[in-house]
C-alpha cells in the first residue's frame, strides 16, 4: 500500500514538473547539479592523485572509489533530468555503457580497443593497451624525432583476444595455468599444451583483413623492393615491458605469405615456460595476458647489435656498452656469436673507454626463400671493428636521448643500413640486477655525504629521482630557452609550464598542489615533481646540478650517482597490477574529450568518459538557465534585474540562491516587471569582482576605432549561428548567480564571452573557466586577438587552448584560490578587448597590447 | 636489536604494490627489510628469526592477519607491530590494539605516514633497550 502510494504521489509530481517547473525548484535542481560536478572533479583529481607514488593504495580502494565517482555520476544525470526531464534520455544509455565497462574493469575483463592492426604512424601513447608496449615505443620515438625507426605495424591485443575466443583456447589455459599454479603439472608440460593448441588456431577474418591492408601500406612502401618482415611480441603491460631478451620470440625476414604463421608462433611464445614463471613473480593475473604482435619491415642490415645506455656490468662507472656484429643482430642480442663490444664514455663527446674486437667468422643474414642463413664473413672483415668511431657516437648519442626521452636507461637493438643509416628496431626499459656487493658502503650511509639543500617540505606530485641542472623559472622567463635534462624550479606549479615537462628531469616548486594541472602533466610522463617546497627558487641556484628524489622530499646538492642507481634497481609501482587497474579505470573516468560545445560531438553519445557526462551536463544545465529571462513561460518574476552599470554593459541579473540582497527577490505582485539592481545589492563577491574590473577607470574601450572596409565587408559575410560559443540568444548579457557560483553571458560587439566560476568553501577547490570567440575583423585579426588573449592568460596561470577564434582557458584548485583577483582580471580582459580585434594589424600589436594590459593589470588589481 | 646494526622489518601483503612501494623505500633510509605475499610464509619466516618491526595487513586470504598478529607477538614480545588495511573500522582498529599493536594505517595512506609510524616503533623499542 505504501509503495502504491508513493508511487502516484511520484507520477503526480512528474506530471505537474513536466507542466511548468517552478524557478525555485530549477534553482535548487541547478544547484544540485553544481554541487555534484564538484564532487566528481574532485573525486577525479584525487584518484590521478595516487600514480603519482605517493600513496600506498589497493584494490579495496579503487574499488571504493570508482563506485563513488559511479554514484555521483548517477545522482547528476538525475538531478539534471529534473531540469529538462527527458530531454536527453542518451545520457543513461552512455553511463550505463561507461559503467559496465569499468565493472568489467574491476572484474579482471580488461577493456581493449576494438582495433585489429594499428601503423606504427598512427600509434600515440594512450594505444599502449592496443598496440603493446614495442610497436608503442617505436612510434614514440618517431613522433619526437628521437630516432628513425622501421616502417611497420602492430597486430592488436584486441585481435589476440578474437583469435583466442574463435578457437575457444581461454578456459583451457586458465585450467592448464591453475593446475600448474597448483603445482599438479610441470611448466613445461602446460606450456607445451597451451602452444600446441594456439598453433592450431585459425586467424579470425576480421584480423586477416587488417593485415592484408597494413601490409598493402607496406608493400607501396617498399617500392621496388621485395618486402620481408620482422615479427616480434609487443607485449601487453602499461608502462613495462615485462620481458627480457628471448623471453618472446622474434621472426626474422618473414615473407609476407608466412605472416600467419609468424602471428601464430608469436601468440605461443606469450605461453613459454619462462614468460608463464615470469608473469607469476610479477603478479599477472592469468586474464591480464594480452599479446601484441609488431610487424616491421626488415632493415637490410650491414651492422645491427645492442646498446645499454647505461652500462649494468660495471656499476659503479658511467659508461655506455655497445656489442655489434656484421649482419642481423639477433646473434648478438642472444649473445650465441663473438661480437665487437665498446665501453663509450656518457659524457658529450662520449669518448671510447675500451674496445673488443672479437674474431666475427660467421654472419647472420636474410634467406632468399625467407628465415635466415648464416654464412661465412669475408676473410677482411672477420677482425675489423663492426662499427666505425663515427657510428659509436651516433649510437651513443641516440641512447642517451632515448634514455632522457623515456626517462630510464635503455636496452636498444638497433641496425646500420647498407647506406650508413641507423635504425631503432627496438627501446625498452634496461633490467639491471641488483648488486649484491657486500663491500659496497650501505646507501644511507653514503647519501649522508651529500650536502641536502633541502629537505623534509613538499607534496609528492610523482615520485622519483631526477638529477640535472638547474632552470629557474622566474617570471617572464623565456621558456623556449630550457635545456633538455634539467629540473624546473618555480615559485608556482603553473600550467604554463606543462609544455616544458617532457624536456625536464624533474620539476620543483614554492607553491602547488599535487591536484593541480601540472601535476596532472608531471605524471603523465612520470616527471619526477615535488611542489610546495616553499623555498625552493631562494636556496636552488641557476645552473647548478642537484639531485632530486622527490620520494623523500629531498634535494641533494650535485650528482648522486648512487641514488639515480637505486632508483633505477629498484621494483617500481608502475609494475603492479593495482597500479595498471588504477590507470585503465582512469581511462574511463578522466579525461575530457568534450570540450567545445559547438563540436559536432557535443552530445551525449560523443561522452566517453564518466568527466564527459559531467561537463555536458554542466554545459547544457547552464543554457537551460539563460533561457530563462527571455521564456515567455515564466509564471514566476525573475529574481534579479538589470545591473545599473556606469559603462554600456546592459547585463541581466539572475539570482539562484543568495548572489543578491534579499530586496532584489521575485515580487509575486509584479509579474514580468524588470527592475533595477545597484551594485551595491550585489552580495556574490566574485561578480562584484568581475564588475569592479570592467568598470575600472579608463579600461572600458569607449573611445570608436574606424573600422577599415576590408574588416566591415567580412563581417558582412560572417553568419552568427544562435549557439555560437553557447549563447543561446542574440543580444542577451547574462548573469546567473548565488553566494558560490557565477555564470557570464556577454555579447559585446561581434564576439562572445562565457565565464562560470565556482567558489568552494574553503577556497580550496575553486575553478573559473573563460571562453572567447568571435569578432567583427578577418579571420588573421581575430586569431590575433585570440593570440593576445592566451598570452594574458597564461601569465595569470590559467591553462589556455586556442582554436582559431575560439579560447578556453581555465584555473582550478590552488591557481585559483584567490578568485577575487582572477574575475577582476577577466572583467579588465572583457572591457579591455571590446574591437579589440580591429586594431590588431599586425602580429608585433599582439605583444604591445600584452604589455599595456599587464600594465593595466598591475595597477589596477597589484598582479 | 638484532646483530647487525640496521633495524630489520618484515613486510606482509598479498598485495604486491605494498612492499613494491615500502621495500625499496625503507631500504634507502637504512632499514634490512624482507616482503611477503603470502602469509605461510611469513609465518614461517618469523620463526627463523626476530625482525623489529612486522608490517602487515590484517585481511589475506589463508590466514587472518589477527592470528599472525598473535603469533607475532607471542614469538617476539619486542616486537612492534604496525598494521595496515583497507577494510578500516573502529572495531578492527580497537582489536589491534588490544592485541598489542603498535600503531594502525587505513590504506591508502602516504609514504611519508608510514615511514614515521616506523620511525616512531624504532624509536619505541630503542628506549625499551
Amino acid at each position: 500500500m505504501f509503495g502504491l502510494f508513493e508511487h502516484i504521489r511520484t507520477r503526480l509530481l512528474r506530471r505537474r514538473r513536466r507542466e511548468r517547473v517552478s524557478l525555485a525548484a530549477l534553482f535548487r535542481q541547478f544547484q544540485q547539479v553544481l554541487e555534484l560536478n564538484n564532487r566528481i572533479l574532485t573525486a577525479i583529481a584525487s584518484m590521478h592523485d595516487k600514480l603519482g607514488g605517493d600513496y600506498i593504495f589497493d584494490v579495496q580502494y579503487l574499488r571504493t572509489s570508482k563506485q563513488f565517482i559511479v554514484d555521483t555520476v548517477r545522482e547528476l544525470i538525475d538531478a539534471f533530468d529534473a531540469m529538462a526531464p527527458g530531454r536527453y534520455p542518451g545520457l543513461y544509455a552512455i553511463f550505463r555503457d561507461i559503467r559496465h565497462k569499468l565493472e568489467s574493469e574491476m572484474e579482471r575483463r580488461p577493456v581493449l580497443p576494438d582495433v585489429m592492426a594499428m601503423s606504427f604512424a598512427d600509434i600515440r601513447l594512450q594505444d599502449m593497451d592496443a598496440a603493446g608496449a614495442k610497436s608503442t615505443r617505436l612510434a614514440l620515438i618517431a613522433e619526437a624525432s628521437a630516432g628513425a625507426v622501421p616502417s611497420g605495424f602492430a597486430v592488436t591485443t584486441s585481435a589476440y583476444r578474437l583469435f583466442m575466443e574463435l578457437n575457444d583456447i581461454e578456459d583451457e589455459i586458465v585450467r592448464l595455468e591453475k593446475a600448474w599454479r597448483d603445482g599438479a603439472m610441470t611448466v613445461q608440460e602446460a606450456s607445451g599444451k597451451i602452444r600446441s593448441r594456439i598453433l592450431a588456431g585459425s586467424i579470425p577474418p576480421r584480423v586477416r583483413r587488417a593485415m592484408a591492408r597494413e601490409l598493402e601500406t607496406l608493400r607501396r612502401g617498399a617500392g621496388e623492393g621485395i618486402l620481408r618482415l620482422a615479427v616480434r611480441s609487443s607485449a601487453w603491460g602499461e608502462d613495462g615491458d615485462l620481458s627480457f631478451a628471448g623471453q618472446y620470440e622474434s621472426f626474422l625476414n618473414v615473407r609476407p605469405e608466412d605472416l600467419h604463421d609468424a602471428y601464430r608462433k608469436v601468440l605461443a611464445s606469450t605461453y613459454c615456460p619462462a614468460a608463464m614463471e615470469y608473469r607469476r613473480e610479477y603478479d599477472f593475473k592469468p586474464d591480464e595476458v594480452f599479446m601484441a604482435v609488431s610487424v616491421q619491415a626488415m632493415v637490410e642490415a650491414r651492422t645491427s647489435g645492442v646498446v645499454y645506455s647505461l652500462s649494468p656490468v660495471r656499476l659503479g662507472e658511467s659508461g655506455i656498452e655497445i656489442a655489434a656484429a656484421w649482419g642481423l643482430g639477433a646473434p648478438v642480442v642472444s649473445g650465441e656469436v663473438p661480437a665487437d663490444h665498446f665501453l663509450v664514455s656518457r659524457e658529450p663527446g662520449h669518448g671510447l673507454l675500451m674496445e673488443t674486437v672479437a674474431h666475427k667468422a660467421t654472419v647472420l643474414r636474410p634467406g632468399p626463400e625467407g628465415s635466415v642463413v648464416t654464412e661465412e664473413v669475408e676473410a677482411s672483415l672477420c677482425d675489423k671493428p663492426s662499427l666505425s668511431p663515427g657510428q659509436i657516437r651516433l649510437l651513443a648519442d641516440t641512447a642517451i636521448r632515448l634514455e632522457q626521452y623515456f626517462k630510464k636507461p635503455q636496452d636498444v637493438e638497433f641496425a646500420f643500413a647498407p647506406d650508413g643509416a641507423l635504425i631503432v628496431l627496438q627501446s625498452r626499459p634496461l633490467r639491471m640486477e641488483v648488486c649484491d656487493d657486500p663491500h659496497s658502503p650501505d646507501l644511507s650511509d653514503v647519501l649522508k655525504g651529500y650536502p641536502v639543500l633541502l629537505s623534509g617540505e613538499g607534496d609528492v606530485a610523482q615520485q622519483g629521482v631526477a638529477s640535472g641542472p638547474v632552470f629557474v623559472a622566474w617570471e617572464g622567463r623565456d621558456l623556449e630557452e630550457f635545456p633538455v635534462g634539467a629540473i624546473l624550479v618555480a615559485h608556482l606549479s603553473s600550467p604554463q609550464y606543462a609544455a616544458v615537462l617532457p624536456k625536464a628531469s624533474g620539476v620543483i616548486t614554492d607553491i602547488g598542489s599535487p591536484l593541480g594541472h601540472m601535476a596532472t602533466i608531471a605524471r603523465e610522463y612520470r616527471v619526477p615533481a615535488l611542489l610546495n617546497v616553499s623555498r625552493a627558487t631562494l636556496v636552488l641556484k641557476e645552473g647548478d646540478v642537484v639531485t632530486l628524489d622527490a620520494e623523500q622530499k629531498t634535494v641533494y646538492q650535485g650528482l648522486v650517482r648512487e641514488l639515480r642507481m637505486h632508483d633505477y634497481l629498484c621494483d617500481h609501482m608502475e609494475e603492479t597490477y593495482e597500479y595498471r587497474l588504477l590507470r585503465r579505470m582512469l581511462k574511463l573516468i578522466e579525461p575530457l574529450y568534450l570540450v567545445d560545445p559547438e563540436e559536432n560531438n557535443f552530445t551525449p553519445q560523443g561522452c566517453r568518459t564518466m568527466h564527459d557526462i559531467a561537463r555536458f551536463i554542466h554545459e547544457k544545465a547552464v543554457e537551460i538557465l539563460t533561457e530563462i529571462p527571455t521564456s515567455s513561460g515564466a509564471a514566476e518574476a525573475c529574481p534579479g534585474g538589470r545591473l545599473e552599470l556606469p559603462v554600456p554593459l546592459d547585463l541581466v541579473v539572475l539570482d539562484i540562491g543568495g548572489g543578491l540582497d534579499e530586496s532584489c527577490a521575485g515580487d509575486g505582485d509584479k509579474p514580468g516587471h524588470r527592475r533595477t539592481i545597484r551594485t551595491d545589492q550585489v552580495r556574490s563577491e566574485t561578480l562584484r569582482a568581475f564588475i569592479s574590473g570592467v568598470t575600472s577607470e579608463g579600461v572600458w574601450q569607449s573611445q570608436p576605432v574606424p573600422v577599415d572596409f576590408s574588416s566591415f565587408m567580412s563581417s558582412m559575410t560572417r553568419t552568427f549561428s544562435a549557439d555560437s560559443a553557447g549563447v543561446s540568444r542574440m543580444g542577451q548579457n547574462l548573469a546567473v548567480v548565488s553566494d558560490r557560483y557565477l555564470h557570464l553571458s556577454l555579447k559585446l560587439g561581434y564576439h562572445f564571452t562565457l565565464i562560470d566560476c565556482y567558489k568552494s568553501e574553503d577556497d580550496s577547490r575553486n575553478s573559473v573557466q573563460f571562453r572567447f570567440a568571435g569578432g567583427v575583423t578577418g579571420a588573421v585579426r581575430r586569431s590575433r586577438r585570440a593570440r593576445f588573449l592566451a598570452e594574458v592568460l597564461n601569465g595569470f596561470d590559467f591553462s589556455v587552448t586556442v582554436k582559431d577564434d575560439l579560447v578556453v582557458a581555465r584555473a582550478k584548485g590552488w591557481m585559483a584560490r584567490d578568485l577575487g583577483r582572477l574575475m577582476r582580471i577577466l572583467g579588465l580582459l572583457v572591457a579591455y578587448t571590446r574591437q579589440l580585434d580591429v586594431s590588431m594589424v599586425s602580429d608585433s600589436v599582439i605583444y604591445e597590447h600584452c604589455q599595456e594590459f599587464e600594465h593595466i593589470a598591475e595597477e589596477a588589481v597589484g598582479n | 636489536m638484532t646483530g647487525t646494526s640496521k633495524t630489520s622489518i618484515l613486510i606482509l601483503d598479498d598485495e604486491p604494490i605494498v612492499s613494491k612501494r615500502l621495500q625499496p623505500a625503507l631500504e634507502k633510509k637504512g632499514y634490512e627489510v624482507e616482503s611477503f605475499y603470502e602469509s605461510a610464509r611469513a609465518m614461517a619466516r618469523i620463526r627463523e628469526r626476530t625482525f623489529d618491526i612486522v608490517v602487515t595487513d590484517l585481511k589475506m586470504e589463508g590466514i587472518d592477519g589477527m592470528q599472525f598478529l598473535a603469533e607475532v607477538k607471542k614469538l617476539s614480545p619486542r616486537t612492534e607491530v604496525i598494521v595496515i588495511t583497507g577494510f578500516a573500522t573502529m572495531d578492527t582498529a580497537k582489536e589491534s590494539m588490544r592485541k598489542g599493536v603498535f600503531d594502525f594505517l587505513a590504506k591508502p595512506f602516504k609514504l611519508g605516514e608510514i615511514q614515521e609510524v616506523i620511525r616512531k616503533a624504532e624509536e619505541h623499542i630503542r628506549l625499551g633497550e
